[in-house]
């Protein structure tokens, strides 16, 4: 696709400005009712959905040229997808998200993105993570477990613990769970490119050759190691994988950890037997949770029914969060002895953002703290004693905008909570 | 045209750099406009350029802007939720857009006296969900919950599906603060002496219909930085249990409610229905909504609406299986009634009336519409007004033309020429083709009833320059039928409006039923704006246009 693709939806924004906010039924009060965080930190109406597919339309049609501010529009913006739900509340023939996307890539293939972004993607194509840990650190997590290595072995089921889990920072205990836990109920599981990335951040950040190759370098390991199967705990990966690499060609299936832990809980095959007294709210990661769900192939174009009715053909798969993943971690949690799940005002597929994606945390550190900082402050109005995600990303950003350590909210991945269950 | 550096740093020195800007890529996010397509050359979706955009924090801050907009002669359009043309500036003429959502505070929630106090950027989804937690709801204008309560209540109407109980949001407007287009602070009714929010007119300042004017200042003429609205009884639970799967999320119907789509054999029968339904107090939400999707196709669009695999392809068949041709003859001619009781029996009481007029007038319940699954999803359609963008839903561009309000026996009379307008326009296969009959509004703008209107739903493409083309010759059209067969021209005249010359505007101003309102209007304009830094949205008679003997206000004749 092209920038060009995405000129109808622009055309045929109605500048209704409902992608600022959570979808309007859903609304509990005025202080949690704000769904998109770059409007809502940044106020200009080019900072919305909406506004940020006239600020492409404009470009198009030569009415304004690109200029920092509009490397600034386009990039200051978490790609959560709050707006593309909200949106197709009403319509099904608007590509929000999709078209925010393509504006990236359409911008970098201009070299125009965040200065920031340099360095993160150097490392990126030298090293093949996006974060800057020393190589041998990489993979140190998975020392003496005794895993199959795929780069020599096969195996049908692949573990990716995404490079957050791998690579320092203290989260590399939900990967060693998560192993555990493979290997106990029983499952042929290997790691192949451990600590390395699945190059969907550098793909939100609009570096779509990068991604490409990544994606085509993994894809093509994993066809040499027999893998069926992808297990990660990582909810960045979890959609790169189901979607991105599923466009790319990838048949392979994706699990993620929690998705796989309910599995075994509700076959009986895993039971917590350790109370975790805890009262504590669930926060969705945006790819998990509405961008989580199913890819359905599809190449066609627009046709009209009724004289004018814009519609597909074949139909289009309508993305709009209604199958993402929801209730997996939530009954894991709630399957744990001791713990009482509270919800927050804005769940599920109108989830605010963690603050991290779409590039935001390399680029825009305090638009990104700013915008944690958001999540917490929902969180602490239930009255929970940790927030808990299945993103290690999300669990960074909360743990860094709750370190002045005067909020009595932890932070958790549900996977932690289940290792203190077992 | 672009501001002086020195204009442009006394701005920044107002509101902080931070909030201004003149890039011309943010300006365009303003001049992009809906509706802009039908008026504007080339079916341009932009409007003219403001020369800046500016968002101020306090009333103050306005005060300061508009007395530098004075100065320097620069226009000041203020938009708060910003849908619609008419929020854009109005000319080339320099225009300085204020985007009020910085001021987005409920201030205060009084329960005992029934007053919320506002600022321009709360929206009708935010006050709703804070007044329900106190048993307390607003009435949502008709353009849904995503509006400002505000700018219904001081620069429109206000009215919608709930004004039939709680009264359109120009009646609920209590005081005001406004800061006029000379740049004075005016706070009135009582809040202008002092005694708090609780009255729009004395013992301060009356000025409600003043700086409204005849059917919305429309940013136009200053800028509302606060006011209060009156508030009414919620029968219902305080909490919204909110079930389903988007986009068609359901609210569990209570015990005090019930909720139904209604249906009668003739446009007879349904003024009639309606007479007896205000005549029996009957009604808590009253409106013909799920019309919009035209009558040949609504049931079958919102069925597939209801099952979040299936997208608007669907219709295509579903509209054609039996059981739906059948569905759509039985709600050919039907409207959405929601009852709220103060009690179980008092519900049931209502009910057995309804029963007993539906048979009087020949009319049913829908039975599909009264399951579950649609009850609930037209429950919570009605009670938070949460879908209305899609009205948009075929095409990505809809008009409303009609829409001429008056008692039910005078509305019934057009529908039939509204009907035969859109069918004729839309044979061209240029608009969507839903039946002649794609009708939709309220059940009464006015509390207990007695007016009502239909606003005929006329969707076209706005990424497609034809069916925009077509969609103005409709809007023309409409004009055309509606004088010639002897009622005021609709909604579509308004939306119009925009793409016509002064000279053409004064013409249909002095046309008008009663054209010395837009003499007064002039005046008013005269002492409130002397330097013209608002917009012909607030509609004025130059002093040189004759109005016609015959339509000189009565006290001048006599
Ligand atoms: S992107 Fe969608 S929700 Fe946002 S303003 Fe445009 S039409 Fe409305
Ligand atoms: S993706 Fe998220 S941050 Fe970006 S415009 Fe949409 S709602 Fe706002």
């Amino acid at each position: 696709m092209a920038l060009a693709d995405y000129r109808a939806d622009a055309m045929r924004c109605t500048r209704c400005s409902y992608c600022k906010w959570i979808p309007f039924d859903l609304v509990k009060s005025s202080r949690f009712a704000k769904g998109c965080p770059s409007v809502d930190h940044n106020n200009f109406h080019n900072y919305s959905g909406g506004g940020r597919l006239v600020t492409y339309l404009s470009l198009l049609d030569g009415r304004s040229e690109v200029t920092d501010r509009v490397v600034d529009i386009a990039f200051k913006c978490q790609l959560c997808g709050n707006c593309d739900v909200a949106c197709k509340v009403c319509r099904y023939d608007m590509e929000v998200l999709a078209a925010l996307r393509e504006f990236r890539f359409w911008l970098a293939e201009q070299g125009r993105v965040p200065p920031r972004y340099q360095a993160v993607i150097e490392g990126f194509r030298r090293r093949g993570t996006m974060l800057g840990a020393p190589e041998a650190d990489r993979g140190s997590w998975a020392q003496g477990a005794g895993v199959k290595d795929l780069s020599r072995e096969k195996a049908e089921l692949v573990f990716h613990p995404g490079c957050r889990h791998s690579l320092g920072g203290g989260l590399e205990s939900v990967a060693r769970t998560s192993l555990d836990i493979l290997r106990k109920a029983g499952l042929d599981v290997g790691l192949l490119d451990n600590g390395q990335c699945c190059g969907g951040r550098v793909y939100h950040m609009g570096y779509r050759e990068e991604f490409a190759r990544t994606a085509a370098r993994v894809l093509g390991a994993w066809e040499d190691a027999g893998v069926k199967t992808v297990v990660t705990p990582c909810a960045d990966c979890y959609h790169t994988f189901k979607h991105l690499y599923a466009r790319e060609g990838s048949r392979v299936e994706t699990i993620h950890m929690v998705e796989f832990v309910d599995r075994l809980v509700r076959e009986g095959r895993l039971e917590f037997t350790t109370p975790v007294p805890l009262k504590v709210t669930y926060h969705d990661p945006c790819h998990l949770g509405r961008q989580g769900e199913p890819f359905v192939p599809w190449e066609g174009a627009e046709k009209k029914i009724f004289g004018q009715a814009v519609v597909y053909d074949p139909p289009r798969p309508r993305y709009n969060g209604a199958q993402g993943v929801y209730e997996p971690p939530r009954d894991v949690l709630r399957a744990i002895p001791g713990i009482e799940l509270v919800e927050m005002e804005r769940i599920r597929e109108a989830a605010w953002c963690c603050g991290a994606g779409g590039g935001v945390r390399e680029a825009y550190p305090e638009f990104n703290a700013w915008t944690a900082a958001e999540r917490v402050e929902e969180a602490k109005s239930t009255g929970a004693d940790a927030l808990v995600s299945a993103c290690p990303w999300c669990e960074q950003n909360f743990s860094e905008a709750l370190r002045d350590g005067r909020a009595p909210v932890r932070v958790f991945d549900v996977l932690e909570l289940v290792r203190q269950a077992l | 045209m672009t501001l002086s550096r020195e204009t442009y740093r006394q701005l920044e020195d107002i509101v902080g750099a931070e909030n201004v800007s003149d890039d011309p890529v943010v300006l365009d996010a303003y001049a992009f406009e809906v509706l802009a397509d039908l008026v504007r050359p080339e079916q341009s979706h932009f409007m003219p350029r403001p020369v800046a955009v500016i968002m101020p924090r306090t009333t103050e801050e306005v005060q300061t802007i508009v007395r530098l907009c004075n100065r320097h002669r620069i226009k000041v359009k203020p938009l708060s939720t910003g849908w619609y043309h008419f929020a854009a500036p109005q000319s080339d003429a320099p225009t300085l857009q204020l985007d009020m959502r910085r001021m987005d505070r409920i201030l205060e929630i009084d329960e005992k006296n029934l007053i919320a106090v506002i600022e321009p950027y709360v929206i009708a989804a935010q006050l709703q969900a804070e007044t329900l937690k106190l048993g307390l709801n607003i009435n949502i204008t008709g353009a849904g919950a995503s509006c400002s309560v505000l700018a219904s209540s001081c620069a429109y109407a206000g009215q919608g599906p709930m004004a039939y109980w709680m009264g359109g949001n120009a009646e609920n407007l209590l005081a005001l603060e406004w800061v006029t287009p000379a740049g004075e602070i005016v706070r009135t009714g009582s809040l202008g002496s002092g005694d708090g929010w609780f009255c729009g007119e004395g013992p301060g300042p009356s000025v409600r219909g003043i700086c409204r004017g005849t059917i919305g200042s429309r940013g136009g003429m200053g800028v509302y930085t606060k006011c209060a609205v009156k508030l009414t009884h919620w029968p219902g639970p305080t909490e919204w249990k909110v079930r389903g799967t988007v986009p068609a999320y359901r609210l569990p119907i209570h015990e005090h409610f019930r909720v139904y789509t209604l249906a009668v054999p003739s446009w007879d029968a349904w003024a009639d229905l309606y007479y007896q339904i205000y005549d029996n107090e009957l009604g808590y939400v009253f409106h013909r909504q799920f019309n919009l999707a035209g009558a040949d196709l609504a049931p079958a669009f919102w069925l597939m609406y209801n099952d979040h695999t299936k997208t608007l392809n669907d219709v295509e068949w579903m509209a054609q299986e039996p059981g739906m041709r059948e569905l759509t003859e039985e709600m050919r001619i039907s409207f959405q009634f929601i009852m709220a009781g103060r009690s179980v029996r008092d519900i049931e009481l209502q009910d057995r009336i309804l029963d007993a007029i539906l048979a009087e007038v020949g009319g049913w319940k829908v039975k599909r519409f009264a399951e579950e699954d649609m009850a609930e999803f037209t429950n919570m359609y009605l009670q938070r007004l949460g879908h209305k963008h899609i009205n948009y839903v075929w095409a990505g561009g809809y008009i409303g033309s009609w829409m001429q309000v008056g008692t039910p026996d005078w509305v019934k009379g057009y529908i039939p020429i509204a009907s035969a307008g859109l069918e004729r326009d839309a044979a061209s296969g240029l608009l969507v083709q839903c039946g002649g009959d794609a009708m939709m509004g309220s059940g009464s703008g006015f509390p207990g009833g007695g007016g009502t209107g239909l606003e005929q739903f006329v969707s076209y493409d706005p990424n497609d320059r034809e069916s925009t083309k077509a969609a103005v010759r409709h809007m023309e059209d409409a004009v055309r039928d509606a004088t010639s067969y002897g009622f005021p021209p609709g909604k579509e005249a308004l939306y119009l409006e925009l793409s016509k010359t002064d000279e053409q505007v004064w013409a249909s101003l002095a046309a008008a039923n009663q054209p010395a309102v837009f003499e007064f209007q002039r005046k008013i304009k005269e002492a409130l704006d002397p330097n013209n830094i608002g917009d012909r949205l607030y509609s004025t008679l130059p002093a040189d246009r004759t109005i016609p003997a015959d339509k000189t206000p009565a006290t001048d004749r006599r």
